[in-house]
């Protein structure tokens, strides 16, 4: 079976605000654009596929946390 | 075809120790194409992508009438699309949905088309989930 490593912490580390685009095998950043139009320009010469993901964020709200703090249990 | 996926920790979130279960997808619409990485999200009754997104995949999506949805977290607007994916060597067409107001990296495949296309195993103890897709004639 196929495995697939995606590291996105690692991937967008130190990466400014903006669109990265990321190579096939997930292991680095081959653009960077301030906008997805910029970095899809800059994706053009490039012949494989780019996977293009937002750098510079916060996805704290793309998954659901529940936060029950130090004190508080169950 | 299977696939095993490691979960991903994700930007803001490294000291909570959530991993996310991501995986690579591309759109395509007409002649546009768009690759990315979604949430594989089995809470989510149906999939949803930005108007970032769609707006990268030519949808004209203002011209769909909006419906309203609800999530955990608020209410919102999206416009039903049809569309196609490729997931590696696995090609579908699902219904997504356009949501307005959302994070532009946002991208989830939900219930309604990732999980009816393919069995996907979550194995949270090794951070990692499998996915095997089913083979249509």
């Amino acid at each position: 079976m196929k495995q697939v490593k995606i590291n996105i912490v690692k991937l967008l580390k130190g990466q400014k605000p903006g669109w990265v685009g990321i190579s096939p095998d997930f292991k680095k950043i081959l653009v960077w654009g301030k906008t997805l139009d910029e970095a899809t320009q800059k994706a053009e010469k490039f012949k494989e596929k780019i996977y293009y993901f937002p750098a510079g964020e916060s996805y704290s709200n793309f998954v659901g946390i529940i936060d029950y703090g130090i004190n508080n249990t169950l | 075809m299977g696939l095993t996926i490691h979960y991903s920790p994700l930007p803001g979130l490294e000291k909570t120790g959530v991993l996310a279960p991501m995986i690579p997808v591309t759109f395509k619409n007409a002649r546009r194409e768009f690759s990315t990485i979604a949430l594989v999200d089995s809470g989510a009754e149906a999939g949803i992508i930005s108007t970032v997104i769609a707006d990268k995949l030519n949808i004209k999506w203002r011209k769909i009438p909006a419906k309203s949805g609800f999530s955990i977290g608020s209410n919102f607007r999206f416009h039903p699309v049809d569309i196609n994916a490729q997931i590696y060597d696995h090609k579908f067409s699902l219904k997504l949905n356009v949501v307005e107001g959302i994070f532009a990296f946002k991208c989830i495949l939900g219930r309604k088309d990732l999980f009816k296309r393919a069995k996907i195993c979550f194995e949270g103890y090794k951070n990692r989930f499998e996915i095997i897709f089913r083979e249509f004639n």
